[in-house]
C-alpha cells in the first residue's frame, strides 16, 4: 500500500489483485475513521438540537436524562417570551443590508483595483486586507461616539454601517483576487469591438465570477448574521437581532435551556442550511478569500 | 495613478468623441469605481482607528468629568503592561491563541490528510465537518457552557461525579477555564484548518507525488521530505489567518466566563470590551486595541516573510 495518488490514478484492472485489496482496506480504515470523528464532532450540535425538544421537567434533571418524549413546549414557550419575527426581521435586515452596500462597494472597488496597471494597486489592496484583521473594539469605541453625535445609534443604520467596513474590505480583497485570475483577453476584445468601459465591466467580467459574488455575499450575511458585539452596543430593544436576544434571554430566570436551544435553532439553522447548500461556495469563500 | 505602459490598439473613433485619451479614460472610470470602497473604509474605519490611537494617550472617562480628557502620554500603555489584570490578560491571549492553534494545525493536517482522497463520501464528510464553522460562536459558547454546566450538563456532571475535574466544574477553576476555552475554540476552528490545508494538498504538483512514490519512498518520508515542504506555504497561511482570529478571541470567553474566574481568562478583547464599552473608560480601552492591533500586526508581517521565503524555496524544488 505504497501510494494512493498513483493507485487511485492507474485503472483498475491494470493492478495486481492484492494492491486493489490492500488500497481498499486503506480506504475502509479511513472512512471508519472519519465516520467516528463526524460522530464524536456532532456531539455539541445534536445537545443543541436535541436540548430544543426536551420536556422542561426533564431540563435541569440531575443527573442528566438521555431518555426523554421530544415536545414542541420550548417553540412555544419561545415565542411567548420573544418577538421571534421582529428578532428573526432585525437579523435580516442587518444582514442582508450590509451584505448588500459591501457588494455594491466591494465588487467594482475590487475589479477597480485588479485592473489597474498603477504601481501601487496591489498595496491598496492589501490596506484592506489589513483593514479585516484589526479587531473590532478598536473602531468601535470611536464609532460609538460618531453614531452618539449624528443620532444613529440604536438604529439598525449603526450595525450595517460598521459591519460593512469589514465586510467591505472582506469583498474587495475578495473580488480583487477572482478578477486578477481573469485573463484580460476578453474584455480588451469587448473594447476594441466598441463596448463602453462600463460595458466590459458589467457584461463580460462580472458574469465571469458569479461564484465569487455568491461566496462574498454569503460570508457578509454569515458575518453579520452571527455578530453580536457590534449588535450589543449599537442597537436598542426596538432593534436588537437574534443573537443579542439570545445573550440578553441567556441567565433570566424564567428562561431554560430547552428555551435557549430554540431560539438558538432560528439563529444558527438558516446559515447552516445555507452553508451546506451552497456548500462550494462558502467552501471556495473560505479557501479564496483567506488568501 | 502614473502608468507608463500602453494599452492595446482602439479604434480612433473613440479618442475623438470624448477627447480624451483612452488610457486616460479607463484611469478616470476604475478611479471612479475604486472611490467609494477608499472613501467609505477611510471614513468609517481608518477615521475611528485615527481617533483610537489619539485616545489612547488621554485620560478620558465618559462617565468621570463629564467625559473631559487630559493629556498623559504614554501612561495608559504603562498601565496596561504593569497592572496586574493587563498583564493577565494579555499572557492569557498569547497563550490561548498558541495552544489552540498548535492543536488546530496538528489536528487539522490529519483530518486533510485523511480528506485528501477526492471522493463523494469524503466531501459529504467535509460538508458536515464545517457545521461547527458556521454555528454562532455564541451559541457554540451557550452549548459548551451548558454541557460543561456541574449540575445538569452531559459531559460536566459525569467528570465532576467521578471525580475527574472540581466539584465546581472545569469553567470555574482558575487552572482549568483557559484549557477548556481553548478546547472549545479547537473544536470550532479545526475543520477550517483542515479546510485550507486540504485546498493546499489538492493543488500539489501530482507528478512530484507520482515520481516519490514511484522512486519507492515510504508514506512517512513522502510526506516530510516532498508533501510537508510543498505544503508549507498553506500551512504559514493557515497559521496566521488563525492566530489573528485567536488573538481576537471575544465571543465564547464573553458568554461561558464572562474572563473570570479571577482574571484566569480575561483577553485583551473581552478586557478592553470591559473597560471601553462597561465603564467606558475610552482612553485605556484604546490604548488595549492598540496593543493587539500591534501584536496581530507583528505576527502577519512575520507570516508573510515565512511564506514569501516558503513560496521561494517550494519553487525552487
Amino acid at each position: 500500500m505504497s501510494s494512493m495518488t498513483t493507485t487511485a490514478a492507474l485503472p483498475r484492472a491494470a493492478l495486481p489483485a492484492r494492491r486493489v485489496t490492500a488500497l481498499q482496506r486503506r480506504i475502509r480504515i479511513e472512512r471508519t475513521a472519519l465516520v467516528l470523528i463526524l460522530l464524536v464532532y456532532m456531539i455539541p450540535v445534536l445537545w443543541l438540537v436535541a436540548t430544543a425538544y426536551k420536556p422542561p421537567k426533564d431540563m435541569f434533571s440531575s443527573p442528566p436524562a438521555f431518555l426523554f418524549e421530544p415536545t414542541l413546549l420550548n417553540f412555544r414557550r419561545v415565542f411567548e417570551v420573544f418577538d421571534v419575527w421582529q428578532l428573526l426581521k432585525s437579523s435580516l435586515v442587518i444582514s442582508i443590508g450590509s451584505a448588500a452596500l459591501s457588494l455594491l462597494l466591494g465588487v467594482p472597488a475590487g475589479y477597480a483595483l485588479a485592473r489597474s496597471r498603477w504601481r501601487y494597486a496591489i498595496g491598496v489592496a492589501y490596506l484592506f486586507l489589513a483593514v479585516r484583521t484589526v479587531p473590532i473594539i478598536a473602531t468601535l469605541l470611536p464609532f460609538y461616539l460618531m453614531m452618539r453625535d449624528i443620532g444613529l445609534l440604536g438604529t439598525w443604520w449603526a450595525v450595517i454601517l460598521i459591519n460593512t467596513t469589514l465586510n467591505c474590505a472582506f469583498v474587495t480583497w475578495m473580488m480583487f483576487s477572482y478578477f486578477r485570475s481573469l485573463p484580460k483577453d476578453m474584455e480588451e476584445a469587448a473594447l476594441t469591438d466598441g463596448c463602453t468601459l462600463w460595458g466590459a465591466f458589467w457584461r463580460v467580467a462580472l458574469p465571469t465570477v458569479t461564484p465569487g459574488i455568491i461566496a462574498s455575499a454569503l460570508f457578509c450575511v454569515m458575518f453579520s448574521w452571527n455578530d453580536f458585539l457590534v449588535a450589543m452596543f449599537l442597537t436598542n430593544s426596538d432593534s436588537k437581532p437574534l443573537s443579542v436576544a439570545l445573550l440578553a434571554a441567556f441567565g433570566t430566570k424564567d428562561i431554560t435551556w430547552g428555551t435557549l436551544g430554540a431560539l438558538a435553532h432560528f439563529s444558527t439553522v438558516p446559515i447552516m442550511l445555507m452553508a451546506l447548500f451552497l456548500n462550494r461556495y462558502f467552501v471556495q469563500g473560505l479557501t479564496k478569500g483567506v488568501h | 495613478m502614473t502608468s507608463a505602459t500602453s494599452t492595446a490598439v482602439l479604434p480612433g473613433s473613440k479618442m475623438r468623441r470624448s477627447g480624451m485619451r483612452f488610457d486616460d479614460r479607463r484611469k478616470l472610470f476604475l478611479l471612479a469605481l475604486a472611490l467609494p470602497a477608499v472613501v467609505y473604509i477611510a471614513v468609517i474605519a481608518l477615521w475611528p482607528l485615527a481617533q483610537g490611537i489619539a485616545y489612547s494617550f488621554f485620560e478620558y472617562n465618559l462617565l468621570r468629568r463629564g467625559g473631559s480628557k487630559t493629556f498623559v502620554g504614554l501612561q495608559n500603555y504603562v498601565d496596561l503592561l504593569t497592572d496586574k489584570t493587563g498583564q493577565r490578560a494579555l499572557i492569557n491571549t498569547f497563550v490561548f491563541t498558541i495552544g489552540a492553534v498548535v492543536f488546530q494545525f496538528v489536528l487539522g493536517l490529519g483530518l486533510a490528510l485523511l480528506l485528501w482522497r477526492d471522493s463523494r463520501f469524503n466531501r459529504i464528510c467535509l460538508a458536515f465537518l464545517l457545521i461547527p464553522v458556521t454555528i454562532t460562536p455564541l451559541v457554540v459558547g451557550l452549548i459548551f457552557r451548558a454541557l460543561l454546566a456541574v449540575d445538569y450538563g452531559y459531559f460536566g456532571y459525569y467528570l465532576a461525579e467521578w471525580g475527574i475535574t472540581s466539584p465546581r466544574g472545569l469553567l470555574a477553576g482558575t487552572t482549568t477555564a483557559l484549557p477548556t476555552l481553548i478546547f472549545v475554540d479547537i473544536w470550532e476552528w479545526t475543520p477550517l484548518v483542515a479546510l485550507i490545508l486540504l485546498a493546499g494538498l489538492k493543488a500539489l504538483p501530482s507528478d512530484i507525488l507520482e515520481a516519490a512514490a514511484a522512486d519507492g519512498a515510504t508514506a512517512w518520508q513522502r510526506f516530510r521530505l516532498v508533501i510537508l515542504p510543498l505544503l508549507l506555504p498553506t500551512v504559514f497561511l493557515a497559521l496566521v489567518l488563525r492566530m489573528m482570529d485567536a488573538f481576537r478571541v471575544f465571543d465564547s470567553i464573553f458568554v461561558t466566563t464572562g474572563g473570570g474566574p479571577a482574571d484566569a481568562t480575561n483577553s485583551l478583547m473581552v478586557y478592553g470590551v470591559k473597560q471601553g464599552l462597561q465603564f467606558f473608560n475610552i482612553g485605556y480601552a484604546s490604548a488595549i486595541a492598540n496593543v493587539s492591533i500591534l501584536c496581530i500586526a507583528l505576527m502577519a508581517a512575520g507570516f508573510t516573510l515565512l511564506i514569501r521565503r516558503a513560496d521561494v524555496k517550494a519553487n525552487e524544488q
